[in-house]
């Protein structure tokens, strides 16, 4: 991944988002809602990390770097960008209306609905990355700089839909159950982690790196990855802990009431 | 109000979960067992290879699924852990009893599965094997047996207290 026609624009369109989020946050608390600090860290962090990846230098050989660039746009960046529920503070700032409305319309449509379920968003986010990996999209991205710029588009799409189809801290379309979600993230882990360890011997179709550079990539990648699926494992667990305790409470108020007013 | 917490009324209803205590420290114990695998024989010995070049498919797609499962299992059983805390649900002597198993059973399992059966890895390159891999599975079984010992133990001493 080098720095292609797409890469400035969707830094500068990273950072306009972390501007607008901060000032959206800040309305929010002025107005008297409550919405955590730790949502607008998490959103900045997740921001800076998209624009690192970018436009940033990263350390290492070619695809090394191309690897610690992935990391961060298309895994780390999108699952804090997903975790400071951008969705949620977006709905709660627009006034009731035409644009309010035509979002939740979006975020409800079956469209968006089959996309964001996450064997789906699996399947379009590994999925695509094991075809820039196997196939000779690599070398074609790197004679077409327009396709290059349309694949970190893609990686950092594909990242967030990801994050928000297995978190689901979002208001969209469909409930999907713990078991489901916690599945799909241990699939598209353990396919991410297979695609590693081969890169490990053998690069992409059409390139000749370095054998230090390339076994230096897997690593990040194969390492990187792991620390990406536990955050989102974190976030997962999360909900259980906080959605038992719930429930556990409304359980013990119920049996607390007299017999009769059951 | 005048009725308490109804969490603090729950609370005088605690009680412990053996059953529960055992499976979700034996996932927490063989989740770290395998960190610790990863840690020190991957990352500071570097005895234990990241790719064997003799690593076959079904191999790789084995180990893809376990280091993953790992991850997900170390986060799960803390969580669960925590959960078993909250609801004053923990019998602290079956959960050492499912750490010490669920330990043993990690590792005798990457012993002989990983490491003979799939050949993902072996423990040392470069020297002769058999000695390292008997050490690794009578560590295995040494686990495996203080689990079972400290199991047989918190057995008796709930089923005194019951009676």
């Amino acid at each position: 991944m080098t720095a292609g026609p797409v890469a400035a624009p969707l830094a500068l369109a990273c950072v306009l988002a972390a501007v607008v989020y901060a000032v959206g946050a800040v309305r929010l608390r002025t107005r008297g809602d409550a919405w955590p600090w730790l949502r607008d860290c998490v959103f900045a962090t997740g921001c800076a990390a998209v624009v690192w990846g970018l436009a940033g230098p990263v350390p290492g050989g070619l695809f090394t770097a191309h690897t610690g660039r992935h990391l961060l746009v298309a895994m780390a960046g999108p699952a804090l960008l997903a975790m400071a529920r951008p969705l949620t503070l977006v709905l709660r700032l627009l006034p009731p209306g035409g644009a309010r409305r035509g979002l939740l319309r979006v975020a409800h449509s079956p469209a968006a609905g089959w996309l964001l379920f996450p064997p789906v968003a699996a399947a379009v986010d590994v999925g695509g990355l094991w075809l820039l990996y196997r196939t000779d999209l690599w070398a074609a991205t790197h004679r077409n700089p327009l396709l290059g710029g349309l694949l970190e588009l893609h990686m950092l799409l594909a990242g967030l839909l990801f994050a928000m189809a297995v978190c689901r801290l979002d208001p969209v379309r469909g409930r999907c159950g713990l078991p489901l979600r916690a599945v799909t993230l241990l699939a598209a882990g353990a396919a991410h982690a297979v695609l590693a360890k081969s890169l490990y011997v053998a690069g992409p179709p059409g390139t000749s790196f370095a054998a230090a550079d390339l076994r230096a990539g897997a690593h990040l990648m194969y390492y990187g990855g792991d620390a990406v699926e536990v955050l989102l494992a974190l976030v997962l667990a999360a909900q259980w802990y906080a959605a038992t305790g719930r429930r556990r409470a409304r359980q013990a108020a119920r049996e607390a009431l007299p017999a009769g007013a059951r | 109000m005048s009725t308490s917490d109804p969490l603090a009324r729950t609370a005088a209803a605690r009680r412990p979960e053996p059953r529960r205590s055992l499976l979700v420290c034996a996932v927490v114990g063989a989740a770290v067992m395998a960190a610790v695998d990863e840690i020190v024989f991957h990352q500071l010995l570097h005895w234990h290879h990241f790719y064997d070049r003799s690593t076959s498919g079904v191999a790789l797609l084995s180990d893809g699924l376990l280091h993953t499962a790992e991850l997900l299992a170390l986060v799960a059983g803390f969580f669960l852990y925590a959960d078993l805390r909250r609801r004053g649900a923990l019998a602290p002597g079956h959960a050492w009893s499912g750490v010490f198993l669920g330990a043993g059973a990690f590792q005798v399992f990457d012993g002989i599965v990983d490491h003979k059966v799939l050949r993902v890895h072996q423990v040392r390159y470069g020297v002769d094997v058999t000695p390292y891999d008997w050490a690794w599975n009578l560590a295995g079984l040494v686990l495996l047996v203080i689990g079972g010992v400290s199991l047989a133990r918190a057995r008796r001493a709930g089923g005194r207290r019951v009676s």
